[in-house]
């Protein structure tokens, strides 16, 4: 197996008597993309510092490419960081910005080009106190794949942005992963971990609760059916939970017993208003944390 | 750190509350002291008045506007920016401070040329370079340590203060009443020394070198106490 591109030992950080993460210890493999999701307060963000270098473990051990996060001449030519929060000069242009930003990261690109696939092309003379939040997001963004970094770190890349910017900012890191960069997403809209992350951490209150796959995460929790029964219809072949009047079905054999419904509702001439049938979501999970 | 100068330096011209701190207010002061330059000759000397722009620029084109500049980049996480890229911390202060200290050496030569030419040239040049050099040393390490305690740029008017005055108190003080009462007080204080030194070279009196000691002496407790207090994030 490949040399992992992040270790992460028994990392320990914490902030005065607070624990902020506990002895978490994982790795991110070269070109998969590994979704690090958790509750507000799980320790996401002081475990993404101090992947990116800008926080010292309290104990334990992180790598980055093999070396220390600090060794910036090593590490950062090959990685590129969206910041959580902006963090640019509101005197200077878009251009300028990711012109500056980008010759410091010592990968060569061209600004027009990176603009382009940021979707800035239009504000490249704006300055950056001009621009929305949205734009700042993409601005952040065309400074991280500058150079088309081996290793991506996105720290909530898409909080703010509309559903077209969205849209235009996975398919960029699509394009960047076709050519083989990792991965390292951490983001609140779980249904885009769960459409493109091939392995997920999920951290609460400091350790690493689960880590899989999607599928590994949410296999574990039921599938569910949901449907609503007319009045008066006859009751169903199935264990049914009814919940704020939509009737519900916990299963762990889908497609068996969405088959006994549906055979059930057909031959008893039964309508199962908005019906929907699905895998648990990553939401699911989530919610199965606290629970 | 010339890519970081570079931009540091459109930043400058492009914000006209640094520009007008930085640029115009010492000149201004300067004017002024060249203007009325016999009154002040009579009160102190020649020497007095090339001291006063050295300071002046020292404090205001330099130390404030280092300080402003720092606050304000570390405030908007433009630093955080800096050191997420593979730039290393000195590169990205030299880059950050050069283009204000260069400015500020630019400003001193220029006003001092003028006030040589309408007042009479220095006695030692060399000297007079070698104690504007120390000084402006002085200046950016005391504004290092500064922005450490300074939360934002416009606590930055506030925490500037007792340095930037400070040391225009002294050099008044030590310009006016010379340092023959009260000698090791007045060469201790940030900026005495280095005063005495361009007053004396000034006006032709045979300058001694030690008294670079206490201004240098500055410098290594200005830049220990920066490295203590420097932040790189803003507190949370």
């Amino acid at each position: 197996m490949s040399t992992p591109v992040i270790e992460v030992e028994g990392l320990n950080l914490t902030y005065g008597d607070f624990p902020a993460v506990k002895d978490l210890s994982f790795e991110v493999r070269p070109g998969e993309l590994y979704a690090l999701l958790g509750t507000n307060g799980a320790g996401k963000t002081s475990t993404l510092e101090t992947i990116e270098g800008h926080r010292d473990p309290t104990s334990g051990r992180v790598r980055v490419f093999g070396h220390s996060p600090r060794d910036r001449a090593a590490v950062r030519p090959r990685m590129g960081i969206m910041l959580q929060e902006s963090g640019f000069s509101p005197d200077l242009t878009v251009r300028e910005s990711v012109g500056l930003i980008g010759q410091l990261t010592r990968r060569t690109d061209d600004v027009g080009r990176v603009l382009d696939v940021a979707g800035l092309t239009g504000k490249a003379g704006t300055r950056v106190s001009q621009l929305s939040g949205g734009e700042k997001r993409r601005l952040d963004f065309a400074t991280a794949v500058y150079g088309t970094p081996e290793l991506l770190i996105l720290d909530e890349p898409t909080t703010g942005l509309d559903i077209q910017s969205r849209d235009a900012l996975w398919q960029s890191v699509d394009r960047l992963r076709e050519n083989g960069s990792t991965i390292v997403l951490t983001t609140h809209y779980l249904e885009e971990a769960q459409q493109r992350a091939d392995r997920i951490g999920l951290m609460h209150q400091g350790v690493l609760h689960r880590e899989g796959t999607v599928g590994e995460l949410t296999r574990t929790l039921p599938s569910v059916i949901r449907f609503a029964l007319p009045a008066g219809a006859p009751i169903p072949p199935l264990r049914v939970d009814h919940l704020d009047g939509a009737a519900t079905v916990e299963t762990f054999d889908l497609q068996k017993d969405l088959y006994l419904l549906l055979g059930w509702a057909q031959d008893n001439g039964v309508e199962l208003r908005d019906l929907s049938a699905g895998p648990t979501r990553l939401d699911d999970v989530f919610r199965a944390i606290n629970a | 750190m010339l890519a970081i100068a570079r931009s540091e330096l459109i930043q400058i011209f492009r914000n006209r509350l640094v520009l007008v701190t930085s640029l115009i207010m010492p000149v201004v002061v300067s004017a002024f002291f060249i203007y009325r330059r016999d009154a002040f000759a009579t009160l102190g000397s020649l020497g007095y008045i090339a001291a006063i722009i050295m300071v002046t620029v020292g404090a205001f084109g330099l130390y404030t506007s280092a300080v402003t500049t720092l606050a304000s980049r570390r405030q908007n996480l433009f630093l955080k920016r800096l050191r997420s890229t593979a730039a290393g911390d000195g590169s990205i202060l030299a880059g950050l401070l050069l283009p204000v200290t260069v400015l500020a050496l630019v400003q001193i030569t220029a006003i001092l040329t003028v006030f040589g030419v309408v007042g009479g040239e220095p006695g030692n040049l060399a000297v007079l370079a070698v104690a504007v050099l120390a000084t402006m040393a002085m200046m950016v390490g005391l504004a290092l340590a500064t922005a450490g305690v300074t939360t934002s740029p416009e606590h930055a008017q506030v925490t500037t203060l007792p340095v930037s005055l400070g040391v225009i108190a002294v050099a008044s003080w030590v310009g006016i009443s010379g340092t023959e009462n009260l000698t090791l007080l007045k060469r201790l204080l940030p900026g005495g020394a280095a005063t005495e030194l361009v007053v004396d070279t000034w006006n032709g009196a045979g300058p001694s070198l030690v008294l670079l000691a206490p201004t240098l002496a500055w410098v290594v407790v200005a830049v220990s106490l920066a490295a203590r207090l420097f932040r790189w994030e803003p507190r949370r």
